[in-house]
């Protein structure tokens, strides 16, 4: 056992604290950390990061480890701290549409416990069930639903959360309407770790619609699908979800090979079928397919996966309307992969935000590729950030994303951020270098 | 504390505004400054050492460069109908007002976007955005008076964020004045910055970071159809029961709103009589909106459950004539009030909505033991509690009465694991409630991040955060 582990078995228990080949599969963008840590209370997290900071250990907080190989490399990986072993729902409230549980619950956990009770938290970001809830909350993630829903942003209620000095933070509380003091909570989501651990959060949900309906639209090639994405973003009512999806090059199956468009529909029975005659009129076309209920739910259930075995993640965004204008540019990223090999590049596009994923299974891994990748990237997000968009590499290898960085610059609000960064975390220890200055 | 008398405008700030805004701009003499001593909480009266009225973010930027050059105090002012005292500048302290900034600057109907200048009224921007079928959500019940400047200070709710949600849901982006006069860009739809939510974090900050002047807000598309109904209950208890049930049955109504017995008396009683029956002793309005076709029954299930919580009568809006009408005594019932006493205090709590039955029964056995009157009327959906404290302000025993049932309410709404304020802000009003939800801890570190944005602490100072227990200051 290293030193640095051995100082948190003496401080926690053997139990709690792993080293050497078992800390390898906690590997932050390639940097295997000297030990993983899985405290079980609040205190035990408070401890943690109050005695890294005394030690100037750099400590990333994390769940299950699903997001710890995307974002932006850090600068250190001394400790992982894992929520794992926090996962109780502490408070489930039905009647005022809230559930409360600890970082380290699964979504999955979560899902099955409100269904019982014909609730659903709305939230369907990418990497599946199996995440947990602090971690979608940290890395601010959210899929399709957003449209409909909202972002992680508009639903998390409340949120535990330990600074970098081990201060603990009750921030929001478990009432939607909440004004009393600043927001800090908005700060805390999407933070990657960098204000401190998220240990508990309490969530708004809401009743599950009596019908869950999608309907799949063809386009005969991706600007004919991003096209009418568009025009279906812009019918005059308000739809859940409203996404473009267009298959890899090499998963050329009997309905795979075309671009779809995915209209989700959760309304009540009667509103559904008009709902339906709605969207359908503004299309044009009749959708080739109707799926109904869990099928329905499968759809994006299937988006949520589509970043799964990725090497290459983008998200460019631009104002709704320029959509096609997205789809179109992803031909510049031809150059950095073999269609071949995987399969290929994906596009999964929400049509209300102006968001769209780019997927890359493998990407060309000579220098000169890695190479090219970078300049092309650069290039790609220049322009969108000329036209007041933006081009996040959520996931990718630790030589473009560190040379790239995933966000772009902050600009003139940097040192707001560093500033708050600072006040959260004085020793800063936590995750150093996971978020632009 | 010796009582300073206030230093006028000194010709050579005075000139200096002038200089940026124009001569008709600045505002310094004593009576034309008395329409800023109070906001909409009449209770606390302070008069400013100067108004400005800048015209644009550029204007604004100068003025607050050179308000930071001279060290002097900055309050943000939209409308002025904020409940909360947020809005009052001390005598050294300059108000930089939006009154002039009313401009629609673009409107995005493909993107369903509206970029507005801070002092637009809020039913302004949905008039403009009518013709093309959207509308702005957050609808605070002074939407016709207030400005969206003002929502974004505050984070401004109303009857219909119990589905909709509140105003950070639907600001997406701001170009901010900060203290020292630098224009930044926060935020903005369509792009995916990088760092923290300062967006989200400056919405509800009540001023205390800098001042909006530019506003990108996401429209909704009107929804097709609206029902409206109304039932009357012989018990305020019922009519919070019958929230309940609605909510578990499923449903999602746009609004849910209660009005209590003293509340339908005074709405009666007055020039914005409803039509209400006078010995009821609560009102609930139920709205449902959305695909026309879903609403029927969706209005049938809220119709047996108000009946299993004991509703007497039940009416339907069949027209819009109908609906408004049902709908003007909630929108009324302020005014309303304002003609059973000289003064009102409106309170703003927030409880778990299965809470609602007890704490209002809570409230009014406080009402009892005080001697006062306490009408409520409120957003029975989100557990969004107005009781609304009606005294005489020269009587100064009545006054003391409605300072020790308010902090009793809140204390009530906190045990309840609720919140001191819903959507009208800490302001001065609250700042000593404020402990009661958050630990000293808590409370240091808004102080840190306000000191990242105002590290001189000029930014609408004395409002939100208690003083520290060891400064000079006195609480209020």
């Amino acid at each position: 056992m290293n030193s640095l582990a051995g100082m948190l078995t003496g401080r926690l228990s053997a139990a709690q604290v792993v080293d050497g080949i078992e800390a390898e599969h906690w590997a932050v963008c390639g940097r295997i950390p000297q030990a993983v840590v899985f405290p079980e209370s609040e205190e035990q997290v408070a401890e943690i990061l109050s005695m890294s900071s005394e030690e100037g250990w750099q400590c990333i907080p994390g769940g299950k480890g699903g997001w710890l190989h995307g974002g932006q490399p850090p600068q250190g990986v001394d400790v992982v701290v894992s929520a794992e072993r926090m996962n109780e729902i502490s408070a489930y409230e039905p009647a005022d549409m809230f559930i409360e549980a600890q970082a380290g619950a699964e979504l999955e956990v979560l899902e099955r416990r409100t269904l019982e009770c014909s609730q659903w938290i709305a939230l369907d970001p990418p990497g599946g069930e199996r995440g947990t809830l602090g971690a979608m909350v940290a890395v601010g993630a959210a899929g399709p639903l957003e449209a409909g829903f909202g972002s992680p942003r508009d639903q998390v209620l409340g949120a535990t959360l330990v600074t970098g000095d081990g201060r603990v933070l009750g921030l929001g509380g478990r009432v939607v309407k909440n004004v009393a003091g600043f927001d800090l909570l908005k700060l805390v989501t999407g933070s990657w770790g960098t204000l401190g651990m998220i240990t508990s959060v309490t969530m708004r949900v809401h009743p599950v619609p009596a019908i869950d309906r999608s309907l799949l639209f063809k386009g005969r090639d991706p600007a004919e699908a991003a096209a009418l994405a568009c025009r279906l973003a812009q019918a005059p009512l308000s739809l859940a979800a409203v996404e473009l999806l267009v298959p890899g090059d090499a998963e050329s199956g009997a309905n795979a090979s075309s671009p779809l468009v995915a209209v989700r529909i959760l309304e009540s029975v009667d509103g559904a079928d008009e709902a339906e005659r709605l969207v359908s009129e503004r299309a044009g076309i009749e959708p080739f397919q109707r799926l109904e209920g869990e099928q329905s739910a499968a759809i994006f259930e299937n988006v949520r996966a589509m970043e799964d075995g990725a090497e290459l993640v983008l998200r460019l965004s631009l104002l709704p309307s320029r959509l096609p204008e997205l789809v179109e540019m992803t031909s510049r990223l031809s150059g950095l992969y073999d269609p071949t090999e995987g399969w290929g590049m994906r596009l999964a596009g929400h049509a209300q935000t102006g968001v769209l994923r780019v997927m890359i299974a493998k990407m060309t891994h000579s220098t000169d590729g890695l190479d090219q990748a970078r300049v092309v990237l650069g290039v790609l997000r220049r322009s969108l950030e000329a036209e007041g968009g933006s081009l996040v590499v959520s996931q990718g290898p630790p030589e473009i994303v560190g040379a790239l960085g995933a966000w772009g610059e902050s600009g003139p609000v940097a040192p707001f951020n560093a500033g708050i960064r600072a006040a959260f975390d004085p020793a800063s220890i936590l995750a150093q270098g996971r978020l632009p200055q | 504390m010796e009582n300073i008398l206030p230093e006028p405008l000194t010709k050579k700030l005075g000139d200096r505004l002038r200089g940026v805004v124009g001569d008709a701009w600045v505002i310094a003499d004593a009576d034309r400054l008395l329409a800023y001593e109070s906001d909409g909480l009449t209770a606390y009266r302070k008069t400013p050492l100067a108004v400005v009225l800048p015209r644009d973010t550029d204007e604004v930027s100068r003025v607050m460069g050179i308000l930071a050059e001279e060290d002097v105090p900055v309050v943000p002012r939209g409308a002025g109908t904020g409940l909360s005292g947020g809005a009052l500048a001390n005598s050294d302290a300059v108000i930089v007002g939006t009154a002039r900034m009313t401009d629609m600057l673009e409107l995005d109907p493909d993107n369903r976007l509206a970029r507005v200048q801070p002092g637009m009224i809020n039913a302004d921007l949905t008039k403009a955005a009518e013709p093309y079928g959207l509308y702005y959500a957050p609808d605070p019940s002074s939407q016709s008076a207030c400005t969206l400047g003002g929502n974004v200070a505050e984070n401004s709710g109303g009857p219909h964020c119990l589905k909709y949600g509140v105003t950070s849901r639907y600001v997406t982006g701001l170009t901010v004045v900060t203290p020292e006069g630098k224009i930044i860009e926060l935020g903005g739809f369509g792009r995916e910055p990088g760092g923290y939510d300062l967006l989200g974090l400056f919405v509800g900050s009540e001023g205390c970071f800098g001042i909006a002047t530019e506003i990108e807000v996401r429209l909704l598309p009107k929804p097709e159809g609206v029902k409206t109904l109304l039932a009357i209950f012989d018990r305020l208890g019922d009519a919070g029961a019958a929230v309940t049930e609605i909510m578990a049955e499923g449903l999602l109504p746009a609004a849910l709103e209660i009005i209590d017995g003293p509340t339908i008396r005074a709405v009666e009683a007055s020039v914005f009589a409803a039509g209400f029956p006078t010995d009821a002793e609560a009102a609930l309005v139920i709205e449902f909106d959305g695909i026309e076709a879903g609403l029927a029954s969706d209005v049938e299930r809220a119709v047996v459950q108000c009946r299993a919580a004991g509703a007497r009568e039940i009416r339907i809006a069949d027209s819009e004539e109908e609906r408004l009408a049902l709908w003007r005594g909630r929108k009324k019932a302020f005014g309303a009030m304002g003609q059973i006493g000289n003064d009102l205090m409106v309170q703003d709590g927030t409880v778990p909505r299965s809470k609602l039955t007890e704490v209002l029964a809570r409230i009014s056995e406080i009402g009892v033991r005080h001697d006062l009157t306490i009408a409520n009327v409120f957003h029975a959906g989100d557990g969004n509690l107005h009781p609304n404290l009606i005294f005489d302000r020269s009587d100064a025993d009545e006054l003391r009465r409605v300072e020790l049932a308010s902090t009793e309410i809140m204390a009530v709404c906190v045990e309840a694991g609720g919140t001191i304020t819903g959507e009208h802000g800490v302001g001065l009003d609250k700042r000593r409630y404020m402990s009661l939800v958050h630990t000293p801890d808590e409370l240091d570190a808004m102080r840190d991040v306000k000191a990242v944005f105002d590290p001189r602490g000029r930014m609408n100072p004395g409002k939100v955060l208690p003083d520290l227990p060891d400064s000079a200051g006195a609480a209020v």
